[in-house]
């Protein structure tokens, strides 16, 4: 055997013929599509200004990050850092709206799916509250908070608040009421129920929940971002447009795709493969 | 008189999906199978009886050796070679009479004609009264008659059988080989029929072709000469032929099992 | 006189178990507390407008003929661009599930584009078309169709092979094999698929409205809040709120249903 095919087999073997094969088969459109990209600007197809130039995207990067005064420029979200600051602003966001938004989404969802009374109040609200997007929700929140980043903070947070409520509750509600009997007639209280039962068996939902409410929260955040932030990448996107910036446009929506992509597919997606296969659970809300 | 189905030279590799390394599924197979015969194919796990019936249907590929239905050769699926799924494979989505119709709507024959003609079937396999249920209102052995009158309804000019009565349950199997039988002497179809079962083998074959293990070629073929009419589980039992037969089928299998070990 | 009350408790407690007076109770109890609420701070008009000021808003619209239009804008753009997404989406979706190498080719693809929201591609088409009415419906269309076609795409995956095979057997073709195969084999995905894109469509029309200024229900409660006129953007807020979900409960989600129900098939 050559030294071709001990290699090849070696990356077979590594990740699975088919995997391999998926992989290979799937990165066709992607080529594709970036050879096409790259062959418009080369043959003069569109002009630059509807489709910039691959390497027009990457120095847009530069030029937003030029006057950049190293890492505590960066971290002090300097305006002269405004790639970092645009990012870190947004992703601040999320991390803000999920650690506020997911822990009281699954107390109350808990609480409604074990309580009739609770759920009969929030339920109704909680289903018109998610039927108003998101983005309805922009122009109240500009008249309470003004536009900015309490704007920005709130949109998120009700979408990612309403989402993790009704999941917390659906699985709760799933939850067969013998465990809660097996565990009460073992000597336990109220308390051990919530931690030992319902937590752990509304634990799928919840995932599921986490990974759907930050998915629809990011889409809500830069939407607000774009109609009543000041500064995120929406913001930048948005007032890139205004300006006919297409590089920078085409720089943050691709910075937007990977960010949420590489969340989802590297990290929430495992976690909820990894849960849902762990228990058997295949409970899935809608 | 040449045969229905002429199979010659006929030799199979697959790349194994996790290795690459190509696995030798079968090896110079030469048989005949004639108008209105049915043979049996029987073998150990592995001994390529899934490939042959994929090849002789069509939906695989081959490269050496040749196989012809009436001095067709074997191009890809086709009415002329109906196909019964180890699983079923009625569609879920159409009633009874749909999906044994569903060869003849293909077809385009008229309507009225196709009403008939599935009334034929659903008698033949004794569904009468079940024509507008959904299979999944269906037992497994209800399904399995239901496929096999799909096939039949399409009149193909070879009928091949994978495993079809493997996943019912033993009281019903004996029920379903009895009805086979009879389909059998009323149709005067040619069958090919894979299975596990030696004792299946020898009663539904004229003629049974034992298989080695990997890579499958054909061992030895056995003769079964007991009249169809005869073939009932009550009697057949006793009846010398049948023990002669089935005996000789098991040891070769036996024998192609073990070597295996 | 017990006995009529006990008739009476009877009654109301017969009563009070049905799921509408419940929900009318609480209903009316969150209009209450929104009245109050409105009643006791600074400005309301401004900051939250009470129930009695945004139906007076209401009546008014709807006495100037604006509010049926802007929301028939809204819809008609919804269901123009929901229709052709549905239209686009489907076939596309059908026939890309017909060869398994195909499908394995367009899968990672189709799943990138339906993560990559309609609302981040606005400022490009916007560069592309301007403000204009040909942006919003662009957009829509792109937010229907991706979460439709991959949806089919997937169901169609999942038809189990020997569905396919066996139809091949009996001699159809490779259109027939769709109609009557991947089509109704699909059909739960085709429904969920088509419930998820009408879903982000409509998320999409009331943005994009208010991000390219054109009229609809979505700019309605943009230019509201720009002219101050909260009770208008709480009205336009409930009509968005009550379209969804007269849409969603009543129409797609019953449908969807309906069609995973009906051949016993589970797909969840």
């Amino acid at each position: 055997m050559n030294v071709l095919t001990k290699f090849s087999l070696y990356v077979q073997g590594r990740f699975g013929r088919h995997r391999l094969r998926r992989f290979l088969l799937g990165s066709i459109p992607f080529v594709f599509l970036l050879t096409l990209w790259q062959m418009n600007t080369t043959f003069e197809w569109l002009a630059p200004v509807f489709i910039p130039s691959i390497g027009g995207v990457i120095d847009a990067i530069f030029v937003l990050q030029s006057d950049c005064s190293g890492l505590v420029g960066v971290l002090s979200l300097d305006n002269s850092c405004l790639m970092t600051t645009h990012i870190l602003s947004s992703i601040g966001r999320v991390l803000l709206a999920a650690i506020i938004g997911i822990p009281l989404g699954i107390i109350f969802g808990i609480l409604a799916g074990m309580n009739r009374l609770v759920s009969s109040v929030l339920e109704p609200v909680g289903i018109f509250a998610n039927s108003i997007s998101g983005i309805a929700w922009v122009p109240l929140a500009i008249v309470w908070f003004g536009v900015g980043s309490l704007t920005t903070l709130f949109i998120m947070l009700n979408t990612v608040f309403w989402l993790m409520f009704f999941n917390a509750m659906l699985g709760t509600r799933g939850i067969a009421k013998v465990y809660e009997q097996s565990v009460l007639t073992m000597g336990g209280n109220r308390w051990n129920i919530v931690i030992q039962v319902y937590l752990p068996g509304a634990m799928p939902s919840i995932i599921t929940g986490m990974r759907m409410s930050l998915g629809f929260g990011w889409r809500a955040l830069i939407a607000a971002e774009m109609i009543g932030g000041d500064s995120g990448l929406g913001f930048m996107i948005f007032t890139a447009a205004e300006e006919f910036n297409v590089e920078q446009v085409f720089l943050g929506v691709i910075v937007i795709s990977i960010i949420y992509l590489v969340t989802d597919h590297y990290l929430l997606g495992p976690l909820e493969k990894w849960t849902t296969h762990r228990w058997g659970l295949t409970w899935k809300p809608t | 008189m040449t045969a229905k189905l002429i199979v010659q030279g006929l030799s199979h590799h697959y790349p194994d999906e996790y290795t690459g390394v190509s696995v030798h599924a079968l090896e110079d197979i030469n048989l005949e199978v004639n108008d209105g015969e049915f043979v049996a194919v029987v073998g150990p796990s592995g001994c390529g009886k899934t490939t042959l019936l994929n090849i002789l249907a069509g939906l695989l590929p081959y490269r050496h050796g040749t196989a012809t239905v009436d001095s067709k050769i074997i191009d890809g699926p086709g009415p002329d070679r109906g196909v019964v799924f180890q699983e079923h494979a009625i569609l879920p989505w159409r009633t009874v009479a749909g999906n044994i119709g569903h060869g003849l709507e293909l077809q385009k024959v008229s309507r009225q004609e196709r009403r008939d003609r599935v009334a034929e079937f659903i008698e033949m396999v004794g569904l009468v009264g079940f024509e507008d249920s959904y299979p999944h209102e269906l037992s497994g052995g209800m399904k399995q008659r239901c496929a096999v009158a799909r096939t039949l309804c399409a009149d193909p000019e070879i009928m091949s059988m994978d495993e079809p009565f493997a996943a019912v349950d033993a009281q019903t199997r004996i029920t379903l080989q009895e009805e086979l039988i009879r389909i059998a002497i009323a149709t005067k179809k040619t069958i090919l029929f894979i299975t596990h079962a030696v004792d299946e083998a020898a009663f539904l074959g004229d003629r049974c072709f034992v298989f080695s293990r990997r890579p499958g070629r054909l061992r030895e073929t056995v003769q079964i000469n007991i009249p169809r009419e005869e073939r009932n589980w009550q009697d057949i039992a006793a009846n010398p032929e049948f023990v002669r037969a089935r005996d000789r089928i098991l040891s070769l299998v036996r024998e192609e099992v073990v070597a295996d070990e | 006189m017990s006995d009529s009350l006990n008739r009476f408790l009877a009654f109301w407690r017969h009563f009070s178990g049905a799921k509408v007076i419940n929900l009318a109770l609480i209903i009316a109890g969150l209009l209450g507390a929104w009245a109050l609420i409105s009643g006791s701070i600074d400005n309301p008009g401004r900051y939250l407008p009470s129930p009695l000021a945004v139906a007076a808003s209401s009546v008014d619209m709807l006495y100037k003929g604006l509010l049926p239009s802007y929301f028939g804008d809204t819809i008609s753009r919804l269901v123009i661009g929901s229709l052709i997404g549905l239209g686009l989406g489907i076939p596309f979706g059908l026939l890309l599930g017909l060869n398994r190498t195909v499908s394995d080719i367009f899968f990672p693809i189709m799943n990138f584009f339906q993560s990559v929201s309609g609302i981040a591609i606005f400022p490009i088409v916007v560069i592309w078309w301007g403000n204009s009415d040909k942006t919003v419906l662009a957009v829509i269309l792109y937010t229907c169709f991706f979460p439709v076609a991959f949806n089919v795409l997937s169901g169609v995956r999942e038809v189990p092979l020997r569905y396919i095979h066996s139809a091949y057997t009996l001699g159809a073709s490779k259109f027939q094999v769709i109609r009557d195969v991947l089509a109704p084999g699909a059909l739960p995905h085709i429904a969920t698929g088509s419930r998820l894109g009408i879903g982000f469509a409509s998320r999409a029309v009331i943005a994009d409205e208010m991000l390219a200024g054109r009229e609809g229900l979505g700019w309605m409660i943009f230019t509201g809040q720009d002219a101050d006129m909260t009770s208008q953007v709480i009205l336009g807020m409930l009509m968005i709120g009550l379209t969804w979900i007269v849409l969603d409960h009543y129409l797609l989600r019953p449908l969807e249903a309906d069609t995973i129900e009906r051949w016993g098939l589970v797909h969840r």
